[in-house]
């Protein structure tokens, strides 16, 4: 009965969200606006092979970087978008302290307005994933798929995308306008730290660390193994399949529990700072 | 009459400068802006650059890489903080303060191009200290007043576009903002920011027909790698284009500023928030 409670708010949740993330244009404008930024990525990754396809060494490697950066939309819409969330409802809308003390609660209203963000992830990493396949010959061999890892390696990653954004809704709720800044230097931060479009070794060695602690770094490179066949770093080639979704699992439950840690003492910072209803924005 | 012109001009003066100053000033009172704009838009740069080492790509395309990265930063102001200022000023409840204002609004977009440009002058820094330090990027010979003169050409054609931007705040809302929020990607993509733009062919060219950005890092890729970085067009003629750009989108801006302010006086949506 609780749960299905739960689901129900849920559900309006993410029907609140969907009309804030779209009811400013028509379908045909929000599905044009919805695909122009991962579309406009996809092809410049796209430019940017097809400019050295013939004098670079490693072209080999740039299906397993596509692939990633497709899925990485997850990433950029739902970690990002529920931070954005806190910060919207409450800057912009002023509307994030009638959320919070409502019956429904903030924890079940973000976990609604992630799906919406869930769903539009969705698409724009399998539109990305098609323009790949029909357009830029980014294709891998069914025969090759390990599908029983890839379906963990996905429930996984989706999970730790859920923490992350829970994580920062958290710092989005302490932070006052700087928040904006933070979510955005965080989608960039990302992109660069996991190793999205190349393999981590190229990052500094005093970088590595940081980056091998977070799930998407271990997440793109279990997706690149177990639908292409091959990694890109040099370091995870040598761990053996099952090792290497050990280790992915391994990080992405530890990062939960800490990004649960966290959002749980932004939440009560934020309630002693005074926070919920301060807008310093506009 | 030519004292009421001379008047008028003061004040354009007059208002522009004070724009540009708090521009300027409020820019730096504003570290978490100053990160955002400085450091944000070279993450990318560095991830793009990184790509082409994996691809194992000759060291000329990281060039080509971090010249566009650093130019991400003056569009990205473009975008924000100037075509998108007249939302954050609705929203704030200021901008009627403009309008009750006895000077020209031109003068207020202009001031704030101005004091834009300069304090993303001194961001763009960070970039050309990746450039230099971390990523050793090697220049060909070139002339200063040449690389000044396609710098500001280019500029001022983004500037102006951005007044344009600007103006579309006085009407609408929210989509605008998702507007601005999606040139952001297809621009890079359009202006061949993270390759040349010769690979997109004719499409390339409509590109920069289109958008100026485009011409300007094309131009500028052509002063600072010479014969590495072949052009669309030559220098001089680029130079030409985003010129006759810089002044078309200025007259564009004056008519959309004018127009878009009666239509949203008659609809009374000029101080709505939340729209």
């Amino acid at each position: 009965m609780a749960m299905t409670g739960t689901f129900a708010r849920m559900r309006t949740a993410a029907w609140l969200g969907w009309q804030v993330e779209s009811n400013w244009a028509d379908p045909v404008i929000f599905f044009i606006y919805m695909i122009a930024r991962p579309l406009a990525v996809s092809l410049t990754l796209a430019a940017m092979y097809a400019a050295t396809r013939s004098t670079a060494t490693e072209g080999a490697a740039f299906a397993g970087f596509y692939v990633a950066n497709a899925f990485h939309a997850y990433v950029n819409t739902m970690v990002v978008g529920m931070g954005w969330a806190v910060f919207e409802e409450r800057e912009e809308f002023e509307t994030l302290k009638y959320v919070y003390v409502s019956p429904m609660g903030l924890v079940t209203y973000l976990a609604g307005r992630s799906f919406v963000r869930f769903v539009l992830g969705s698409i724009s990493a399998l539109l990305m994933l098609l323009v790949g396949w029909f357009a830029l010959g980014v294709r891998w061999e069914w025969s090759g798929v390990q599908p029983v890892f890839l379906a963990i390696t996905m429930v996984a990653g989706l999970g730790a995308t859920l923490s992350a954004g829970f994580l920062l809704s958290g710092v989005a709720m302490v932070l006052t306008r700087s928040a904006m800044t933070v979510l955005e230097g965080t989608m960039l931060g990302l992109y660069l730290m996991c190793g999205v479009i190349f393999p981590v070794d190229l990052l500094p060695v005093w970088l590595r660390p940081l980056s091998y602690a977070l799930p998407f770094t271990w997440w793109y490179e279990c997706i690149r193994r177990f639908l292409l066949g091959r990694g890109s770093s040099a370091y995870m080639n040598t761990l053996s399949d099952a090792q290497l979704l050990g280790a992915m699992l391994a990080v992405c439950a530890a990062f939960a529990v800490l990004s649960w840690l966290v959002y749980r003492a932004m939440d009560r910072l934020a309630r002693t700072l005074g926070r919920l209803d301060q807008t310093t924005m506009f | 009459m030519s004292r009421a012109f001379a008047d008028d001009a003061a004040l354009f003066l007059r208002a522009a400068r004070a724009r540009a100053f708090v521009r300027i000033v409020g820019s730096f009172r504003e570290p978490n802006g100053l990160i955002a704009d400085a450091v944000f838009p070279n993450l990318g740069m560095c991830a793009f650059v990184m790509m082409y080492r994996a691809l194992g790509a000759p060291a000329y395309y990281e060039a080509l890489a971090v010249i566009g990265g650093i130019l991400t930063t003056y569009w990205v102001n473009v975008l924000w903080g100037m075509g998108a200022q007249f939302y954050w000023e609705k929203q704030a409840g200021q901008l009627q303060l403009y309008f009750a204002a006895p000077c020209s609004r031109m003068a207020i977009l202009c001031g704030m191009a101005v004091g834009g440009l300069l304090a993303s002058m001194l961001r763009s820094l960070v970039g050309v200290a990746l450039a230099v330090f971390v990523f050793h990027v090697q220049l060909e010979p070139f002339s200063p007043w040449q690389l000044f003169a396609v710098f500001m050409a280019t500029m001022a054609a983004l500037y102006t576009l951005g007044m344009i931007m600007a103006s579309l705040f006085l009407l609408y809302g929210r989509e605008a903002w998702h507007t601005c929020n999606a040139f952001m990607e297809p621009a890079f993509f359009l202006s061949g920011l993270y390759f040349p733009i010769r690979t997109l062919g004719a499409f390339g060219a409509v590109a920069a027909a289109i958008l100026p950005l485009t011409l300007g890092v094309d131009a500028l890729r052509q002063v600072l790698l010479g014969a590495r970085s072949p052009g669309l067009m030559s220098v001089r003629l680029e130079f030409l284009a985003l010129c006759g750009f810089a002044v078309l989108y200025f007259f564009v801006a004056r008519w959309s500023l004018r127009y878009l302010e009666n239509l949203s006086k008659q609809e009374g949506r000029l101080t709505q928030r939340w729209q």
